[in-house]
């Protein structure tokens, strides 16, 4: 097989790693807000509960919890396995990065200074004025360097999926590799990744940049 | 091909530095240590029993054969798809699991042992499935180990026959293959005989499609420049086969005595 | 020393007005009543609860007891607050200048000042258009556009000054304008401050620039240890204090 045929065999799998990735960022951005929320609930039970959750999460491997969501449910329940692999591996990504992303969103919120809340009650916001208009933004300019670390590494992340059997560029690869007896896949499979990482960077680089309008 | 063998060199390369460790096989005067590479995940030939040592019957061949030649025996899990890069980068001297022999491995230039058991593919099915041939499985999931000699087969010589399934789904171990058969992400799985019988004798509710899909031989791999000791492991299993040893082994695994070579010669 | 000696009707009036943190008391029975029009001063050491007093008023802190009434109307009674939406409305009677400003670092100038006002109804070409004179009348035109970090300290103060201005108060709380500020850029602020009591704004001044405060108010409070030591026009309580405890502070401050 070719270097070349090899390629284009393996970018059949690389919709799927996108489906991963772009999936599981839209899921998790928004889930970990709500986890970031609960944690700092005042509610002493709901900010416990959620912790103690995000150190499980952020404490295990994300190969395990995928195995969890994929077969836990058959070896609980005897539920199916689900046929499209794409649900359980986004299910696991999603909520595993939400994590990530929340203990991120908490720092950033509670980097920003009291006086901003304090300023914004005076001047007649409501809280959830306050919060969408005043805080948010400014949190979302600190955390974008945080927040560029964990999308590179879901870029990488989205070849665990190959544990669950999905179709991915890395599952393929390494297929190739043990019917090829080549190492050669896994260069490709070095090539996409950084490529890939190389547009995510530039793209986040565009986001902080336009953010840079204020200090 | 330039390609390939630079790729390779890399390869070797970072393993070595990482793993220089393991080259303390030859060190003189103490006990040779000889480390075989298994499928930590492949029963009846290796497993991890309950007490969480590695045993089986390669295992206990290899411990037989240890002790006939003064060896010290260390049991190393491969994975099995990496198996003969591992063993490329000296992580163990042999890979000898259940292990099918394919002309690939001979052309690039691994040294084989004699064969030792005569296997074949089958389809494992679930009993109320209504699967009674290869033929049933149009259009239907198929899973199969990475890096098996299954996979191999439905990429090459029964390529037409996978292209009649609906999906091949590769898992990375056995367990995963049968888990997903279990929970009806997949409506058969491809493997070897041997572990097919094995597992419907542990779990109620499955069957194997009596068809044979690809016969095959299985044997034990060494690095190409190790003729020397591929002889002194045959020779070793020959001797064993002659005092009796072998058979008494044999004899606890039912399921694959039948298939050995040198028992039915 | 009574009411009479400051004339006009109460647009704050704070009564028995009780607050600790934690154990420790902070407000001990504290009483100010500031009529329209005036400027009173609140002096004393750090940590004697004058900025506390000022919180309490504007609804950053909750009081433990007493009332709070703004035209004579209680926004608090007994130590309860009214509901949140009459708590809301009594918000934009009153402006508070923070020491750090608080400006929002992510919008102009204009957007600072102008949008607080559209959540109360005011459109936005209205708003922007009361936010350009309010500038204007700060030494600050041209600087519609301009963000936050690229002004000076005194510049931020004042655009926070325009920002409490352009929801028409009744009254201005200043905590420490110009404590935060190097001292060259003091002067700035209070020259703006001393425009407004001039236009007869009511204002309750936080402060520690004692000359300042005798220039500009009618009344000066002197607080320590969270009770009200003395109060009275400045030019007693500044110039001649009754109190041993207000000598003391006013002596070692000026050393």
């Amino acid at each position: 097989m070719s270097f070349f045929s090899m390629m284009l065999k393996m970018s059949e799998g690389l919709s799927k790693t996108c489906a991963i990735f772009f999936l599981t960022l839209l899921f998790s951005l928004p889930l970990g807000m709500l986890v970031a929320l609960m944690r700092m609930s005042r509610n002493r039970f709901i900010s416990t509960v959620t912790r103690g959750i995000i150190s499980v999460l952020r404490g295990t491997p994300l190969m395990l919890q995928l195995l969890a969501v994929t077969y836990g449910p058959y070896y609980l329940f005897g539920f199916s396995v689900s046929r499209n692999k794409l649900i359980p591996v986004v299910i696991a990504f999603a909520i595993n990065y939400a994590a990530y992303f929340a203990e991120i969103y908490r720092g950033g919120i509670e980097s920003i200074p009291k006086g901003q809340y304090e300023a914004a009650q005076v001047l007649g916001y409501s809280r959830l004025r306050t919060f969408l208009r005043i805080i948010l933004p400014q949190v979302v300019k600190r955390i974008m360097p945080s927040i560029t670390n964990e999308v590179v590494t879901l870029v990488k992340d989205t070849s665990i999926a190959f544990t669950v059997s999905y179709q991915e560029m890395f599952t393929i690869g390494k297929q190739i590799a043990n019917s090829q007896t080549s190492f050669l896949p896994f260069v490709v499979a070095g090539i996409f990744y950084f490529a890939f990482n190389a547009i995510v960077d530039f793209g986040m680089g565009r986001v902080e940049k336009r953010l840079n309008y204020y200090r | 091909m330039n390609l390939k063998k630079l790729t390779g060199l890399i390869l070797i390369l970072v393993m070595v530095l990482s793993l220089s460790a393991c080259s303390s096989a030859d060190k003189g005067g103490t006990k040779k240590k000889f480390i075989m590479g298994i499928d930590p995940e492949y029963p009846p030939f290796s497993y991890m029993d309950d007490q969480g040592a590695y045993t089986g019957f390669d295992v206990e061949v290899c411990k037989a054969v240890c002790d006939e030649l003064g060896w010290e025996l260390e049991v190393f899990g491969v994975n099995w798809d990496q198996k003969l890069v591992q063993l490329d980068a000296n992580e163990c001297d042999c890979v000898w699991s259940g292990m099918t022999i394919l002309d690939s491995m001979k052309e690039a230039g691994y040294v084989i042992s004699k064969p030792y058991f005569y296997n074949s593919q089958v389809l494992l099915v679930k009993e109320d499935s209504g699967i009674a041939s290869s033929s049933d499985l149009a259009g239907k999931d198929v899973a199969v180990q990475l890096g098996t000699s299954g996979e191999a087969l439905l990429n090459e010589d029964l390529a037409d026959l996978a292209a009649t399934f609906g999906n091949v789904v590769t898992c990375d171990s056995f367990l995963k293959c049968f888990t997903e058969l279990a929970g009806n992400a997949v409506d058969a799985v491809f493997v070897d005989l041997p572990v097919a019988l094995s597992y419907t004798k542990e779990n109620a509710g499955y069957t194997i499609i009596d068809e044979e899909l690809g016969a095959e031989e299985y044997g034990i791999a060494f690095r190409s420049g190790d003729k020397e000791l591929c002889s002194q492991v045959d020779d070793a299993i020959q001797k064993l086969v002659k005092n009796g040893t072998y058979k008494k082994i044999a004899d606890k695994y039912p399921d694959i005595v039948d298939n050995l070579i040198f028992l039915n010669q | 020393m009574t009411q009479e000696t400051r004339p006009g009707t109460p647009v704050l009036e704070l009564r028995n007005i009780e607050k600790s943190f934690s154990g420790s008391t902070v407000l001990r029975d504290i009483s100010v009543t500031v009529n329209r029009g005036n400027v009173v001063s609140i002096i004393g050491p750090s940590g004697s609860g004058k900025s506390t007093l000022l919180r309490c008023a504007s609804f950053l802190e909750t009081a433990d007891g007493g009332d709070i009434l703004y035209d004579g109307e209680y926004a608090m009674q007994g130590g309860r607050y009214a509901d949140k939406d009459m708590l809301w409305n009594f918000r934009s009677r009153f402006g508070l200048v923070f020491q750090n400003f608080n400006l929002f670092p992510h919008y102009s100038v204009l957007k600072n000042i102008s949008e607080p006002p559209t959540l109360r109804g005011v459109s936005k070409a209205e708003a922007e258009e009361k936010a350009r004179l309010l500038l204007g009348k700060m030494g600050l035109s041209g600087r519609e556009n301009a963000y936050p970090y690229q002004l000076s300290g005194g510049q931020q103060q004042r655009v926070a000054i325009a920002r409490a201005l352009a929801l028409e108060p009744e009254i201005l709380y200043f905590d420490e304008p110009t404590s935060a500020l190097d001292p060259e850029l003091t002067g700035e602020v209070l020259k703006v401050i001393r425009q407004l009591a001039d236009e007869k704004m009511t204002m309750v001044i936080v402060t520690h620039e004692m000359a300042f405060a005798r220039a500009v108010s009618e009344w000066v409070v002197f607080m320590d240890g969270g009770v009200i030591v003395e109060e009275g026009p400045p030019d007693l309580v500044l110039q001649n204090p009754e109190m041993e405890r207000t000598r003391q502070f006013l002596t070692n401050y000026e050393k």
